[in-house]
């Protein structure tokens, strides 16, 4: 009588799950992002992290400027060819998991600029895994790409990426 | 008005009143608008003339300054037309500092030297970039993209811009 | 200093050539702000030569955002130039905007009907405050002052939404062009515009009771960054980095454009030369632009908004179905596109950074052969070693932000 209460009590305080679920649901909630603003479009990120979009409620509140604390890159403007070493340097001194955000036209494809001095593209030079259209795109397609890939996250629990 | 000897040619263009100048003595022209009060250099910039046959241009890189003078807020525009490859001209940064970056900027767009400059080097391609990209007969460069009516001619060097 | 370091990446601290000796005794340290820096605006690169803590010689280096938007305006017809001049200076766009349409319409010799003027100078203003208010939110974020970034936005994404309500776009509206503009106001903007005027010196007084009399504030800013007149004007700074210093000149005072000389505002200028006096200027210049918005909203004239040239704009849509002419000058227009006479042209106008101007020249043909932006930030970035010599390098964050360069409009 005892146990059977004691094992009812306690299957209702006790979940359980897969290690994979949990690690996703907790990398997922707390992606820190790296502020890599370049140009327009870092004002709407900006956007988004102040008071009325509040990226924070999505466990984005640090963002941090050293990579070596960010989860995720949101690549934010236009990449010129001089600055395109360096993004790569700085993708690199992420540690893994780490995940980037392709934000607007000019980081997703060039832009409305086709010529010489940019990158068509930041998928170029890192792998990207959401790219955001618009020029510059809203602060609520930020936290929508940021959505999406909080799914792909928790879908990944630990399975190491390829 | 500075001395009629050094002035070539002068005009109104738009509501700007310019004047042109000869290479070898843009520098003695500037220094003299500055001293007659014209102390503001609002820009200097190049013009490439490739292909252009709205005139007859008396050479192909057309080198051109903005002064201002803040006490009678009148403006006036300074060109002097220089060949070569690349073409040379002095540079006017010890009378206007703002030219410094400028001339730079001139320098890496257009392949335009400034002799005199302090420090002559590219200023926003990288260091190591070959080629002067806002000359004309420099592509305009990045993907090339089909169905677009250019897409052919676009990516390639025009021949007659 | 040789300049041989861009291609390396260089975010450590390196120890620089033997030889220099400090103050100290010891050698001087070459520390690099590098391009990816939470506080340098955008992506502008420095290479500081320090002495202790002391900032002995100062380069930037920029490039790091170089668009190549010239050569791409050489490649677009002249009505579509417009779209990429928003880009260059991306906290003005309406009023890069209005420097492209006032160069063109020099060339054409066309003047636009007295409603677009007024409403041209109803963007500019908005816009004005816009780059303020970003201004003014980050410089106090990189000073500690976390709550302005939030207060200032808030602002900000008022003036968005009204953006969006007039031109369908948040920011890059291009909604200026040669001949008019895109649009004429809605009658909900309006409402808009005169709730956000009633509203936003209260707005202004928030900012001043959370910054002007803070001592932290204070002490991070007085005497920082001094940057007296005559070199200002010897190194052709404009805008708030000329009008801080105390020299009294305002573009829309002095050479006014679009019916600015209608309108009665002062110009905000502050003789303390520092970073103190130019937020002093800003805050100033902020209030100014509200007064000027509810002129022009009490006054708005009736009346077209673009000029009457079908060889410049396009005929409205119902004309179409009845008109064969307008049909061919809509064709010309949206294939070809207009052709401007042979020539060229200067239109500057005061941007919230200074004197943002527009050379453009033409060769008698359906593209620009030359479009120059003659920008304000570039040229307010080189007083940057001359304000920062002799501080210490942790006044440097404040220096940069008083600048209050645009990265985009630095390398275009």
């Amino acid at each position: 009588m005892g146990v059977e209460a004691l094992a009812e009590s306690l299957g209702q305080n006790i979940l359980t799950t897969t290690l994979g679920k949990l690690i996703g649901w907790g990398r997922g909630n707390s992606v820190w992002p790296l502020q890599f603003g370049l140009a327009c479009c870092a004002i709407e990120m900006i956007h988004t992290a102040t008071a009325s979009v509040d990226i924070a409620r999505f466990g984005s509140e640090a963002m941090r400027a050293s990579p070596r604390q960010a989860d995720m890159m949101i690549v934010s403007g236009r990449v010129s060819q001089k600055m395109a070493p360096i993004l790569r340097t700085i993708y690199d001194q992420m540690p893994e998991p780490k995940w980037v955000i392709s934000m607007g036209a000019c980081a997703s494809t060039g832009g409305v600029f086709n010529n010489y001095a940019l990158l068509q593209g930041v998928d170029k030079i890192v792998p990207v895994d959401v790219y955001i259209p618009g020029c510059p795109p809203r602060p609520e397609d930020l936290l929508n790409a940021l959505m999406i890939l909080q799914e792909r996250i928790k879908a990944q629990g630990i399975t190491p990426r390829s | 008005m500075i001395a009629d000897s050094l002035i070539v040619e002068r005009g109104v263009s738009a509501g700007d009143a310019w004047i042109t100048v000869s290479p070898e003595s843009a520098h003695e022209a500037l220094a003299a608008l500055k001293g007659e009060g014209y102390r503001l250099l609002v820009f200097l910039t190049c013009v490439d003339h490739l292909a252009d046959s709205s005139r007859k241009w008396p050479a192909r890189y057309e080198v051109v300054y903005q002064l201002r003078n803040m006490e009678t807020l009148e403006q006036l525009r300074v060109r002097a037309f220089i060949d070569g490859d690349p073409p040379h001209i002095d540079s006017v940064a010890d009378v206007f500092p703002p030219a410094d970056w400028d001339e730079r900027e001139t320098y890496d767009m257009f392949g335009v030297v400034f002799e005199g400059h302090p420090d002559l080097t590219r200023i926003l391609m990288p260091d190591d970039w070959v080629g002067h990209p806002l000359r004309r007969d420099y592509p305009v460069g990045g993907e090339p993209v089909e169905f677009s009516e250019e897409h052919e001619t676009w990516q390639t060097a025009p021949p007659k811009a | 200093m040789t300049d041989t370091d861009t291609g390396t990446i260089g975010l450590g601290v390196t120890v620089t050539k033997a030889g220099e000796q400090g103050a100290f005794g010891g050698e001087l340290l070459t520390i690099n702000f590098g391009p990816h820096h939470p506080s340098t605006h955008g992506v502008l690169r420095l290479i500081v030569d320090l002495d202790g803590e002391q900032v002995k010689r100062l380069k930037p280096i920029i490039g790091y955002l170089h668009t190549g938007i010239e050569k791409q305006a050489e490649a677009l017809r002249w009505q579509q130039v417009v779209v990429v001049t928003d880009r260059h200076d991306y906290l003005s766009p309406p009023i890069n905007n209005l420097a492209y349409a006032l160069a063109v319409e020099k060339l054409l010799g066309v003047d636009v009907p007295p409603r677009a003027d007024a409403l041209r100078v109803i963007m500019s203003e908005l816009t004005r405050i816009a780059s303020h208010l970003v201004w003014l939110g980050t410089s106090g974020i990189e000073l500690g002052a976390s709550t302005m970034l939030m207060y200032c936005f808030r602002e900000r994404d008022t003036i968005l939404d009204m953006n969006e309500e007039i031109s369908g776009f948040r920011m890059h509206t291009s909604y200026i062009r040669p001949g008019g503009v895109m649009a004429d106001a809605t009658p909900r903007f309006l409402e808009m515009l005169d709730s956000f005027c009633t509203k936003m010196p209260g707005n202004i007084d928030e900012y001043e009771a959370l910054l002007t009399m803070n001592p932290i504030f204070r002490s991070r800013t007085i005497g920082i960054g001094r940057l007296p007149a005559e070199d200002a004007k010897v190194l052709g700074a404009t805008g708030p980095m000329l009008r801080g210093s105390g020299v009294a000149w305002d573009l829309r005072k002095k050479m006014p454009y679009s019916g600015y000389e209608n309108y009665d505002f002062e110009v905000a200028t502050s003789d303390m030369c520092d970073c103190y006096g130019r937020y002093l200027v800003r805050i100033k210049e902020m209030r100014e632009a509200v007064r000027i918005l509810r002129q022009a909203l009490d006054r708005l004239p009736d009346g077209p908004v673009n000029v009457d040239d079908r060889k410049v704009l396009p005929p409205p849509r119902e004309e179409l179905e009845t008109s064969m002419e307008a049909v061919i000058h809509h064709f010309k227009l949206f294939t070809e596109g207009y052709s401007v006479p042979a020539g060229d042209a200067y239109a500057a106008v005061e941007s919230g950074r200074g004197e943002n101007g527009c050379y453009v020249v033409s060769d008698g043909t359906h593209k620009p052969r030359r479009v120059k932006f003659r920008a304000a930030s570039f040229v307010n970035l080189q007083p940057l070693e001359r304000m920062a010599l002799n501080h210490m390098v942790a006044d440097m964050v404040a220096i940069i932000g008083t600048a209050d360069t645009v990265l985009g409009d630095v390398d275009r």
